[in-house]
Parts: C-alpha cells; sequence; structure tokens
C-alpha cells in the first residue's frame, strides 16, 4: 500500500530485499509515481509479457471533488461489484484524487536474458517481431530502434551499439533459467533467419544496464540534437509493423522532418520523434499536422490513438477518429459521476469542438525538460 | 391476452421478426430466473436491433434480462421485475481474428467451447476455463465474472479483455478500448462490464488478447493426509522460482466429484506446469521434492488425457456440485493466499457444527469455492450455516458471495457481501448506464 507521491523505482527497490518488485517499469520510473502511473494506466518496456498497471492494482483510496473519501477494491481483485479500480486507473486525474494505492507486487525472476539484434534493414527487424509472436514466444520486452536514434544514443550514452545499420531489436527474456535459455536460442535464430547481421547477448548485469540505459535515454540523447523534439505515441497491431513505419518515413520526408523511431515493438506501441524548431512558429504547426497525420495512419491501421501516454489536451481533439458522439458522451457522463462539476482537471480527454489540428503551444515537451515519458 | 398485451407483442414481433420472438410458456421456462419467468423472449440478430428492443423497453417502463445460453441465469438476487429476456445466442459469430497480433474480437452469443477450437487451430487460447463450458457463451462468461482456474497464470478477465461494443440501457450504441494490446485512448468503460451480471449494458462486441498454446504442458496431483501441509506446499511455490500455470487445494470431501481423483479421502494439491519441455521438466523435478517434504502421500504426474481430465473436473467443480447434490451452496470467496488456511478450516468446522457437508476448493491465486452440499441437513440447519459462513469470511478480511444456491436461500439472505463506502458511486454508475432500470433490476450487489 503506497502514497501517489512514491516514485515508481523506489517502490521496486524496497520490494527488492524480499525478493519483489512492482512490474510497471515506464523509462521515466526513476521519476515518474506510481500517483501518476495510475492516472495513465503507465506501461513501460515490459508491459509486453506482464501487462499494464491496471493489471498490478487491486485497491484504491480516492478522494472526489466533493471531499468524500471513497475505498475501491482491496487487496484483492475481481471482487463482487462493479470494477471501479479497473475504471479509475487511468482516467487521467478526471475522476478523483487518488491518495492510496494497493499494488500487487512480482517475484523477481531468477534469470534474465537480454539479447541485442542488429539489421540491416528495418522490414527485417519487424518481420522478426512478427515472427517471434507467431511462433508463440512472449518475450519480456522487445524493444526497436532505427539506426539513426541509434546514433544519436550510441554518441550520448556509448554502450557500444553499431554505427551502421539499420534498426535494432532490443529483447529480453526472463523466468525459469530453463525457459529463459531455450526462448533465447529460438528468438536468436528467428533473427537470423530473417538475415541480423548479428545477435549480441549481455554477458552480466552491467552489460544489460549499458544496454538499456541507450534505450531509457534516448529521449534525452535526441533532445541534445535538436531545439525541440515531439513524442508521438500511437499503437498499431504489431503485423502492421513495416508499413507503418514506411508511411511514417514518407511523412517524415513530406513535411521535411527527421523522425527517429524508438518503441515498444512487441505490442506494437510507436513513439515517432518529431525534430523541430519550437521558435518556427511554422515548423511548429508543421510538426503538429505531421503527428496527426501518422497519429490518423496508427488508427486508420486499426489500433489506437495512444498507448501509454494518454489523451491529456495533445489528443482529446483527435478523440473522433475513434469514437462516436454516443461514446464520448458516456463517457463524459461517467466523468460526472465522480466529478460533476469538472473541476478535475478541466479541457482533458474530450475534444472542445475547436477541430481537429488546433494547436496549443503548452502541452509540447522541450527539449532538456522532462525524461523520457515511456 | 390483453389488447395492451397484444400490442406490446406485435411490436417486439416487428422489432425482430416473428421468428425470433417466443411468447408460449414452454418456450419461456428456460428463461426463467428465480422462479420469475419473462412474457417473452427476443432473439435479435444485431446491435442495431438491441439497441431498438432498449429503446422500447426503456420507453414502455419494461424490465429486462440479457442471456446467453443461460448457465449462470441463477446468479445474484432475485430481479424486483422480469418482463422480457433478450436472448443473445444468435449473435454468436467470431468477428476477427488475428493470431499475428494476439487478438481476437467475437460476439457475445458465441459459444466458449467453439471459440476455443477455432482459437487451438491458431495454437492459441483464452485461459477463460469456466464451468459449464460446454454450454457457456464468451457474453455470459464476462457478464457473470466467471472466476478461472489459469488466474494464476495468465491473470483475469479484466488483464486480457481489450475492449466492447455494448448497448446501454437507454438503448445508445457505445464502445470502450480497442483491439490492440495496449490502448490507453479514453475511459475503459468496457472493464464495468466485467462480472456486471448484465445491469449496466448489453454486450454485443468483445475484444480480447489472446495466448499461444504453450509447446508442452504437465498437470501434477499431490495427496496429504493433514491440510496443512497442501497449504505448505502452496506456500513453498509460492515462495520459489517456479511459475506454475494453475494451484488449486481439494479437500477430501471433494473426491466424489473429482472420480478422476480416485483412492482415499484426503487433500489433493493439483498443479499445471507448461512452457518448453526443459522448464516443464524442471517444474516436475521440484515440485515433486517439495510436495516429498511435505511429506506428500502420493504424487502423480498425470499424462495427457487423465490432465486434461482432471482440469475439466476442477473447471467444472459447480456444475457437478449442483448436479450431485442439487440444493448445494456453493461460495466464492476473495482472499489472500494467508489468510485461506484458516478460512478453510473455519468453514469446515461450520459445516460440521450444522451437519452440512463442505467441499473446498481454493485457488491458490486468492479464490476459495465452498460447496455446503446440504447432505443430511435441514433447510434451517443449511440457511445457519449460511449466514455464519458469510460472516466468518467478512471477518477475515475476505470478501465472499454465494454463486450458486436455491431459491430459499436467496430468499432468506443475499447472495452478496453488505456494500462498501463505493456504493453511492457503483448506483451512480448505474444511473449513467440504465436511467430508467431497464437492465436487471434488483440483481446485483447492493440490489442494483
Amino acid at each position: 500500500v503506497v502514497q501517489p507521491g512514491v516514485v515508481n523505482l523506489d517502490l521496486t527497490r524496497a520490494a527488492e530485499k524480499y525478493g519483489l518488485y512492482f512490474a510497471p517499469d515506464p523509462s521515466s520510473q526513476k521519476s515518474c509515481t506510481i500517483g501518476g502511473n495510475v492516472s495513465e494506466n503507465s506501461g513501460g518496456p515490459h508491459t509486453l509479457a506482464n501487462g499494464v498497471t491496471a493489471s498490478h492494482v487491486t485497491g484504491l483510496e480516492l478522494v472526489l471533488p466533493e471531499g468524500q473519501v471513497v475505498h475501491l477494491g482491496g487487496k484483492f481483485v475481481e471482487t463482487p461489484g462493479y470494477d471501479l479500480v479497473g475504471l479509475v486507473v487511468g482516467s487521467e486525474g478526471t475522476f478523483a484524487l487518488v491518495i492510496e494505492i494497493t499494488v500487487k507486487l512480482m517475484r523477481l525472476p531468477e534469470e534474465v536474458r537480454t539479447l541485442l539484434a542488429v539489421f540491416e534493414t528495418v522490414e527485417d527487424a519487424t518481420e522478426s517481431v512478427v515472427e517471434i509472436t507467431a511462433r508463440g514466444m512472449t518475450p519480456a520486452a522487445c524493444e526497436m530502434l532505427d539506426g539513426w536514434t541509434l546514433r544519436t544514443v550510441e554518441e550520448f550514452v556509448h554502450a557500444g551499439f553499431p554505427l551502421d545499420c539499420a534498426a535494432v531489436l532490443l529483447l529480453e527474456v526472463e523466468g525459469v533459467r530453463e525457459a529463459v535459455e531455450a526462448q533465447a536460442a529460438a528468438i536468436a535464430e528467428v533473427c537470423g533467419l530473417h538475415r541480423a547481421r548479428e545477435v549480441r547477448r549481455a554477458r552480466d548485469a552491467a552489460e544489460r544496464d549499458l544496454l538499456w540505459k541507450g534505450r531509457k535515454n534516448a529521449f534525452g540523447a535526441v533532445g541534445r540534437l535538436s531545439p525541440s523534439y515531439y513524442v508521438l505515441d500511437g499503437v498499431i497491431p504489431r503485423t502492421k509493423l513495416t508499413p507503418t513505419l514506411r508511411r511514417i518515413g514518407e511523412i517524415g520526408k513530406q513535411y521535411d522532418f527527421r523522425i527517429g523511431n524508438i518503441f515498444h515493438a512487441g505490442d506494437g506501441n510507436l513513439h515517432p520523434l518529431i525534430l523541430f524548431d519550437q521558435r518556427d512558429r511554422a515548423q511548429f504547426e508543421r510538426a503538429v499536422a505531421a503527428a496527426g497525420e501518422i497519429i490518423r495512419f496508427c488508427v486508420e491501421m486499426g489500433g489506437a490513438l495512444t498507448g501509454e501516454h494518454g489523451v491529456g489536451m495533445e489528443k482529446n481533439e483527435l478523440m473522433p477518429l475513434m469514437f462516436t458522439d454516443a461514446d464520448l458522451d458516456l463517457m463524459r457522463e461517467v466523468r460526472a459521476a465522480f466529478n460533476p462539476s469538472g473541476r478535475l482537471n478541466p479541457d482533458k480527454i474530450f475534444p472542445l469542438g475547436k477541430g481537429c489540428g488546433e494547436t496549443r503551444l503548452n502541452p509540447l515537451p522541450v527539449a532538456g525538460g522532462a525524461t523520457d515519458p515511456a | 391476452m390483453s389488447q395492451h398485451a397484444a400490442s406490446v407483442t406485435s411490436r417486439l414481433a416487428d422489432l425482430v421478426g416473428v421468428e425470433n420472438l417466443a411468447g408460449d410458456p414452454a418456450g419461456l421456462s428456460r428463461y426463467a430466473v428465480d422462479g420469475l419467468t419473462p412474457s417473452a423472449a427476443l432473439r435479435p440478430g444485431s446491435t442495431a436491433e438491441i439497441a431498438e428492443i432498449l429503446r422500447f423497453a426503456a420507453a414502455g417502463g419494461l424490465a429486462l434480462i440479457p442471456t446467453g445460453r443461460g448457465s449462470k441465469l441463477g446468479i445474484g438476487i432475485p430481479p424486483r421485475k422480469y418482463d422480457l429476456a433478450l436472448d443473445v445466442s444468435r449473435m454468436n459469430r467470431v468477428l476477427a481474428y488475428d493470431p499475428g497480433d494476439l487478438t481476437l474480437g467475437v460476439e457475445p452469443g458465441a459459444p466458449y467451447a467453439e471459440v476455443a477450437r477455432q482459437l487451438a487451430a491458431g495454437r492459441q487460447f483464452l485461459p477463460l476455463a469456466p464451468a459449464f463450458a460446454a454450454r457457456a457463451t464468451i457474453g455470459g462468461i464476462v457478464a457473470a465474472g466467471a472466476d478461472s482456474p489459469l488466474r494464476h497464470g495468465y491473470g483475469g478477465i479484466r488483464d486480457y479483455l481489450r475492449g466492447m461494443e455494448f448497448v446501454t440501457g437507454a438503448g445508445v450504441i457505445s464502445k470502450s478500448g480497442g483491439r490492440v494490446v495496449k490502448n490507453v485512448t479514453g475511459y475503459d468503460l468496457h472493464k464495468l462490464l466485467v462480472g456486471s451480471l448484465g445491469t449496466l449494458a448489453v454486450i454485443t462486441r468483445i475484444n480480447f488478447r489472446t495466448f499461444p498454446i504453450p509447446p508442452e504442458k504437465r498437470v501434477f496431483s499431490a495427496a496429504f493426509g493433514e491440510a496443512a501441509n497442501a497449504w505448505g506446499l502452496c506456500e513453498r511455490l509460492a515462495k520459489s522460482q517456479l511459475q506454475p500455470k494453475m494451484v488449486e487445494v481439494l479437500s477430501p470431501s471433494t473426491r466424489h466429484i473429482f472420480a478422476a481423483c480416485g483412492g482415499r479421502p484426503c487433500w489433493c494439491v493439483v498443479i499445471t506446469a507448461a512452457g518448453e519441455h526443459a522448464a516443464v521438466k524442471r517444474h516436475a523435478r521440484e515440485i515433486e521434492g517439495m510436495a516429498r517434504e511435505e511429506r506428500a502421500i502420493g504424487f502423480d504426474s498425470l499424462d495427457e488425457a487423465p490432465g486434461n481430465a482432471l482440469l475439466a473436473a476442477i473447471r467444472e467443480f459447480p456444475r457437478v456440485s449442483l448436479e450431485a447434490f442439487p440444493g448445494a451452496v456453493i461460495f466464492r470467496i476473495a482472499a489472500l493466499p494467508s489468510t485461506m488456511p484458516a478460512l478453510a478450516e473455519q468453514i469446515g468446522s461450520i459445516g460440521e457444527r450444522h451437519e452440512c457437508e463442505t467441499a473446498i476448493l481454493a485457488r491458490a491465486a486468492g479464490v476459495i469455492y465452498a460447496a455446503l452440499l446440504a447432505r443430511g441437513a435441514g433447510a434451517e440447519q443449511r440457511l445457519a450455516a449460511c449466514r455464519e459462513l458469510m460472516s466468518a469470511s467478512l471477518a477475515a478480511g475476505a470478501r465472499p458471495m454465494i454463486e450458486w444456491c436455491p431459491l430459499d436461500v436467496k430468499r432468506a439472505l443475499s447472495v452478496w457481501p453488505p456494500p462498501g463506502d463505493e456504493q453511492a458511486l457503483a448506483q451512480r454508475i448505474k444511473k449513467v448506464f440504465d436511467p430508467q432500470g431497464v437492465l436487471a433490476p434488483g440483481r446485483f450487489l447492493g440490489g442494483i
């Protein structure tokens, strides 16, 4: 049972001495809090096997906007009654103030194997992801970095990433030792079949940490190159990875932006990074337009507006891409059941009727500011 | 038939077609809920038809209960009012199945067994493993919040449910979530419908993430003379690095239900391990070692056919108990693993005191099924045992409900635990989804 201001990584550190940990691990876990994870239903690289925050929260204590304290759930899940805990997790702070959270911890795995597969083309990398799934394997994490992003990261963290490839997959398998060995071998085989130039294995914890440092500090590395960047968060069915990445490349050319790709390939959760200069108003508007086009394409592929970062004020005008007025009205009414006056986080999630592509300056992440949220 | 009733019937026939409307007593008896029989049953074929029906019911002040093949209609307290049965069994298609994306979209009336068969062809499965598997529909399983023995390894429904389309009590077609495995766009309204017994909306489409069938599976059964050793094995497993997919504890009195176990009456722990060959082999070795350390009096590693028979018996525990003992009362109690041994012992002694035999099937992941088999006990004794079991569970910090019981028990006591301080919120949510109180009024926790 924790308070909302506890930092994600601190919870895991506190649990480690009992051989346990808190599974959701956003890349910002050094600074993000459990309360924030609950609001956004945060993910992270390891949600592929372990699920998002909602799967690890069993109880909440809330303060409703009128001041009333309410307890939802408890120490176990799926008890009689409506699943209000499941509803409140991911509600972006629009329902109530969460003041206490009961979380489920997991046992630390006895074996973790981290692999880095290096590819000459983006297609080979994405096709490997599809085949790993098709063979019935669920790695604990399956991250992809494209060649440009990788070179940028390497200059920053010096993890020994190859500088001349088109893409890498950072894969992790964990669990019972025998299973980990078998799966790591099978994954290496799949990557080999898809023309991976090499599949490196982290030999020890230090090497593993170095590889992850590259992944988790990627946004910071990119921030060194560009005055501003725009981190997108879209989801597609993973079988659509190849055409989607191709389309993102085209959109980048069309709008004349460098777009880096670093993302959770295993669950199709993309994070294209658009590099631009926010001081240039025309560039800013082009970046927003390019972002809108990418997210629209994700939805067209059968995906979603956001996989883990939430809707907020950035994508509220895009909500009609996925939901009808009736869908949104019902969601508004549910919000009113908790928060009738709309005083909590007003203007978030729902379209304000200003039309798609309406631009705002304040919510955009600026280089050198916040850490990588995913 | 009064003129009013005749006009209602003709309007309903217009909505779904006369061939999909049942109004005769013989056809309606299978829709009875707690002794109430509806005056008509409708079998709509589309979401649009369901929306029409709900708007019609809301306008006419009619009460309606959605159902698939009726295997779970006995759950809940007797409805306040029940005019129409909404039978969604015609809506039984698999709408989308993409093995490569691990996603599945089905209509609510899709039979579980048929969906499982289709998934197996893609070497995948859903970890639902419901009771009444031969009859159960996916919509019914989800609306009843049915528990699964596979919860241990794969989580509950809320963990692999991805989105839904549904029709509210006001007849509005709505949806939430999506199809992809990861998604935080909008509120997860669909989670509210899990276990809501049709009191909020009629489900018209359900999207899941699916799971690959592991390359190898093995079922182990360890027998113990004392309960403490059975629980001891569970504790050892929980502290180990092993990752069994299922851990179930069976009390001696379940033996006549689980013919597959055979042998003398004793406590039994049934475990499955699945995955790569080497990993399953290690599970076999270490689980047997732990069982020996707990002084097991028997240990079996079951081949596929007997293993699957035992798993099916565990899955069907409520059905088999009810068939063997028609007056049985079956509690479903959510509890912390650490409190389960003491609670199980208490359940046994409550039964003895009231001359009810008790059979316990405990899910190490945190659910106890306790069946009062009512052998020999009179109605009064059975009721007294139910009351005591309810309060003992609550006192132990658990959340009990009576999932199955005869009508006389329902009339004497609530099958639901007392609602907590979230009840006012739950009522407001009900009002949002079903402002006219059309959907299964009174059947749910707290009389919702």
